[in-house]
């Protein structure tokens, strides 16, 4: 790697212990009903729906998953449509969830990782049937056809894009 | 019920149940009742690779320098792996295949099979390359008792099911005197054995391989073994393969649309299934005692390889709607992931050594333009 000779950091820049970081881009607390997450029915999961609209979501704005130059949707122009994906029992807890925001991934799978929301995958390609996800509400759209077997509630993160908001279990 | 190669009777191939129907005649693609299969074939086709492209000249220093109890869980996993792949290799064609009614199932089967022999090749090329006398390590499968307690475990239900068929093409259906033995051959009873067969098989394909492939993976994780690596890699995406199709056979068995007494035999077997399941996790946890009874290795050892067995196994079971037995949430091999990810199998040969070329990719877009010199 060439190394830059008018290296314009100060040692400064480094010196991340004594001061706060400088967040990479700044989250703005976002209110719930623009991202239709009212629309959103948590009562099939006994979901407390009034604790859940007090909290606040950071949902970020921009790109979270890091555009690449092969989008999943080509609109001419027109803005990429988003979508939020509640997801529940992450981390094996029955009560623990995440809401994140599925516009610009090439799938599902990559939308959820680069979100933090851990799924476990293979293939990757959607015949191994690692990362079979419950669908408790919404629909998606598969890019190619999976073909490990999934049953009627089920789909595969790694090979399909959400047509509408959704709600997903990860398997405990 | 004699088996013919060539049927002559006339019948509509997609109103025939996967097994023990009418035997296949025109091996036919142009109507399939289960287009997965044809799927599956397509997509094993495409993964074709063969073990001489893999070059593992830099294995042979890195398992002479390796400490001696490294040595042994390196070898007893590569053994136990060929015992594996030597069952694999012609099981499903031996059992399968004389009670398959689907042409697509039963070219699948063939393709399935030729795909472990490939794997047993792949074994005498990696151990061909790091030591000096191949012969030693091949002699001792036959001779280790832990891996031939694995044989009988892994063979039993096939063995089972190849002795009832056997009788049924030869006898048919009935009570029959064979050796001065009474044997009851009962079509019901034979399907049991196939649904218990391909549910060994899964286990197999689903459990046992992925804790082999962990092992060989931890050494890879260190930079140790890393042509193996590559070898398994190429392995572990075809055998993801196969364990969706048994998953596939399993499902569709249970559902009961393509033989409704499979489906009573499927809840029949329910827990018959399940005590196979956690029978094989505990053989692999033996197993993993064996392994590390001298000492474990950085990054794995006795307890975190039990730990994945209890894993996989929870994921397995889920994948063919049994209950998960045991506890484990997470998985304690986080890093198998990424080694188990088909699309960076395939590498740009200036990075690596070549593992892996897609055959027959080709740029089909024209442009008019190209034509601009052309001239009749």
């Amino acid at each position: 790697m060439p190394t830059n000779k008018t290296d314009t950091h100060k040692n400064s820049d480094f010196q991340l212990d004594n001061r706060a970081q400088k967040p990479f881009f700044e989250l703005e607390s976002e209110p719930v009903a623009l991202l239709s997450l009212e629309s959103l029915a948590m009562d099939s999961l006994s979901f407390d729906s009034a604790a859940f609209e007090q909290q606040e979501f950071f949902i970020p704005l921009g790109n979270a998953e890091q555009p690449e130059e092969t989008p999943q949707i080509e609109l001419d122009g027109m803005a990429k449509p988003a979508h939020a994906v509640a997801v529940h029992n992450i981390n094996g807890d029955e009560a623990s969830r995440a809401v994140v925001q599925f516009q610009h991934a090439n799938n599902l799978l990559e939308s959820l990782e680069a979100q933090d929301v851990y799924v476990p995958y293979q293939c990757r390609e959607g015949y191994c049937g690692s990362c079979r996800t419950q669908l408790v509400s919404g629909e998606v759209a598969y890019l190619q056809e999976p073909m490990a077997w999934i049953n009627n509630d089920e789909i595969l993160p790694c090979c399909c894009v959400p047509k509408t908001d959704l709600q997903l279990k990860l398997k405990g | 019920m004699t088996y013919q190669t060539f049927n002559r009777n006339e019948f509509n191939a997609l109103e025939q149940p996967m097994f023990f129907g009418e035997n296949v005649n025109v091996s036919r693609y142009d109507v399939q009742k289960y287009g997965i299969f044809e799927q599956l074939i397509e997509k094993q086709l495409s993964f074709f690779w063969r073990p001489e492209e893999v070059d593992l000249s830099n294995d042979r220093s890195d398992f002479s320098n390796l400490p001696e109890h490294e040595k042994h869980i390196f070898v007893s996993n590569l053994k136990y792996q060929t015992l594996l792949d030597s069952v694999q290799g012609r099981s499903p064609n031996v059992a399968l295949l004389p009670i398959v009614s689907l042409p697509e199932l039963e070219t699948w089967i063939e393709t399935w099979s030729f795909s472990e022999t490939i794997h047993s090749r792949s074994y005498t090329h990696i151990i061909r390359n790091i030591v000096p006398n191949p012969g030693e390590i091949f002699d001792d499968i036959m001779h280790n008792e832990h891996i031939i307690a694995r044989a009988e475990s892994v063979t039993r239900y096939y063995d089972d099911l190849i002795e009832g068929v056997n009788n049924y093409n030869n006898f048919g259906v009935g009570t029959h005197s064979i050796n001065g033995q009474e044997v009851v051959v009962d079509l019901r009873e034979l399907k049991k054995k196939l649904y218990l067969t391909v549910a060994s098989v899964n286990i197999l394909e689903a459990i046992r391989f992925y804790v082999s492939f962990a092992c060989s993976f931890a050494f890879a994780e260190r930079a140790k073994m890393e042509g193996n690596a590559k070898v398994i890699k190429l392995i572990a995406r075809d055998e993801a393969l196969h364990l969706t199709s048994t998953q596939h056979m399993m499902q569709i068995f249970a559902q009961g649309k393509d033989d409704p007494e499979m489906a009573e035999i499927a809840q029949e077997c329910e827990q018959e299934v399940i005590q196979m399941f956690t029978d094989a996790a505990q053989q692999e946890k033996d197993w993993a005692d064996y392994l590390f009874k001298e000492g474990s290795m950085i990054g794995l050892n006795k307890e975190i390889l039990c730990q994945y067995v209890e894993y996989i196994t929870n994921q397995r079971m889920q994948a063919v709607n049994l209950p998960a037995p045991f506890t484990v949430k997470s998985n304690p091999l986080p890093w198998m992931d990424a080694w188990l990810v088909s699309d960076n199998v395939q590498v740009a040969p200036q990075e690596s050594e070549i593992s892996s070329y897609l055959v027959g990719a080709i740029d089909a877009e024209v442009d008019t333009e190209e034509f601009g010199e052309f001239s009749l």
